[in-house]
């Protein structure tokens, strides 16, 4: 058997027969075999998720600790990293309802992940001063948009601007949605093309494999 | 340096201060302003309102660490307001995190109901867990729930569960109410169950997120939706039941009024710069 075969037919085959399974059971009803062997299947994503997830862990731990080691500049930080990295590991594997491990979870995740969102506030709003200017007429479009959208969305806008709703809504309903519409077919038209590629293994990218286009391919 | 060149180089430390002191101030001092409700947030709540008694609804429960104080206090208010009017609620969650959040939510729903109301886990309500698989993960659930899991949240098996006895797909189902927070997965919903099985969905989705869903909103195949914590403060509005997102609300209006005064000042400044002649 040629090392081709074993690097790249055969996962071509495998990727087409997987697609061709998942695919026509959306379409036509399956016998309990096809059924049974996709959920088996979609559960390997899991499976697979997971184990990516773990080689993060381990890759995102090396690099921490290899800082710490050369004592490198700010070092000392990335011992709260591991520190933070033991304790959690330690506690979730009590039990995901351990109390411990739910402290952790009420009070420090959740609190860090609503604070790490809520900051686009100060952001955007510091980057709006700076750059949201009607430099053009293209700019001072989008700037009249913005205002009139923001002041429908936040609660007293419609209250003290009553006719930015009718104007907002129709902005929201029309030429947004329409380039939203027009972004979602484009997307699911791309993701089709790129799965009967995939399907005719002609996009091995999956594989590790990039393969110069050449005229037409 | 002209007045004008130092205002519009203003040190952004003090536009963060700024904008603490108007996010903080409306939640430390309470202060009620009047607000209108978006005709996105009413229609989801005539849908909700108009599910009739009895119905079984499914329940995606999108909202993780970082979406959940937007979409939370709305989330929780959904399941009161089913609970209430005895709509039974199948939940499920497709993230792992995201499935923690939604037990959370059914939590602090249920601490909430009045006396009385019927709210027994697997007969009035019952968390499914975490559904692996993404979309591929709904529409094997929506098609077939006994052969995506074998049992529920609290390890219960799906036979042993009241709620689902001769409840096996999506056509045991009145209604889809998707509380995607910020997972994008809202189409999961529409795609998957509401137009293969011609079941009405509504939802939420943060607020940046509307206008991703908001074609589907005018085809009609979404009844309504919540964004954001305005959503969620306006569903509490709507139910007559005040909560957190009302006060968060508020703290939206000086947000947004400072961020509009802040462009409208970056714009006449530059304005004035380039009348000068300096920019």
């Amino acid at each position: 058997m040629s090392d081709r075969l074993y690097k790249i037919q055969l996962p071509v085959y495998l990727t087409a027969l997987f697609i061709i399974l998942s695919v026509v059971e959306h379409f036509f009803p399956m016998p309990g075999v096809v059924t049974n062997f996709n959920v088996t299947m979609r559960s390997f994503v899991t499976v697979v998720s997971a184990a990516a997830f773990m080689l993060g862990i381990i890759f995102l731990t090396i690099s921490h600790a290899k800082t710490i080691t050369e004592q490198k500049s700010g070092w000392y930080y990335n011992l709260f990293y591991i520190a933070a990295l033991l304790i959690t590991i330690a506690f979730g594997l009590m039990g995901v309802r351990n109390e411990s491990f739910l402290f952790i979870y009420d009070n420090m995740t959740a609190p860090i992940g609503a604070a790490l969102y809520s900051l686009t506030a100060f952001y955007i709003t510091s980057a709006a001063f700076r750059v949201f200017r009607a430099r053009n007429w293209n700019a001072a479009i989008l700037l009249v948009c913005g205002f009139i959208v923001l002041t429908m969305l936040i609660p007293i806008g419609a209250i003290l601007l009553p006719p930015v709703v009718p104007i907002g809504e129709w902005l929201r309903s029309f030429p947004s949605s329409a380039g939203f519409r027009g972004m979602i077919m484009g997307t699911s038209l791309g993701v089709m093309g790129l799965a009967v590629r995939v399907l005719t293994g002609r996009q091995k990218d999956h594989l590790g494999i990039r393969e110069e286009r050449m005229g037409g391919e | 340096m002209s007045i004008t060149d130092r205002l519009l180089k203003l040190d952004q430390r003090i536009i963060y201060a700024l904008m603490f002191i108007a996010l903080a101030f409306p939640i430390l001092n309470p202060v009620v302003l009047p607000m209108a409700i978006q005709g996105y947030s009413q229609d989801a709540f005539d849908f909700s309102d108009s599910i009739p008694e009895g119905s079984i609804v499914i329940f995606e429960g999108g909202l993780g660490a970082a979406t959940y104080p937007q979409g939370g206090p709305g989330m929780v208010v959904q399941i009161y307001h089913m609970l209430t009017k005895g709509v039974k609620c199948v939940f499920f969650s497709i993230g792992t995190e995201q499935n923690f959040w939604t037990m959370t939510a059914i939590e602090t729903a249920l601490k909430k109901l009045p006396a009385g109301t019927p709210a027994v886990n697997g007969v009035d309500w019952v968390h499914l867990g975490y559904i692996a698989g993404g979309e591929a993960g709904v529409g094997s659930l929506v098609n077939d729930i006994r052969a995506t899991i074998e049992a529920d949240y609290f390890d219960t098996p799906i036979d042993d569960i009241p709620l689902l006895e001769g409840i096996n797909d999506a056509t045991g189902f009145d209604a889809v109410l998707w509380w995607g927070g910020s997972e994008g997965s809202m189409p999961y919903g529409i795609r998957q169950i509401s137009v293969p099985f011609g079941i009405p969905i509504t939802g939420m989705c943060t607020t940046n997120e509307v206008p991703n869903f908001s074609p589907y909103i005018s085809a009609g195949q979404l009844q309504g939706l919540f964004g954001g914590v305005r959503g969620s403060a306006e569903y509490e509005f709507l139910l007559k039941l005040p909560g957190p997102a009302l006060g968060q609300a508020m703290a939206t209006n000086f947000g947004g009024l400072l961020w509009m005064a802040m462009v409208l000042l970056g714009n006449i400044l530059y304005f004035v710069q380039r009348m000068k002649g300096e920019s």
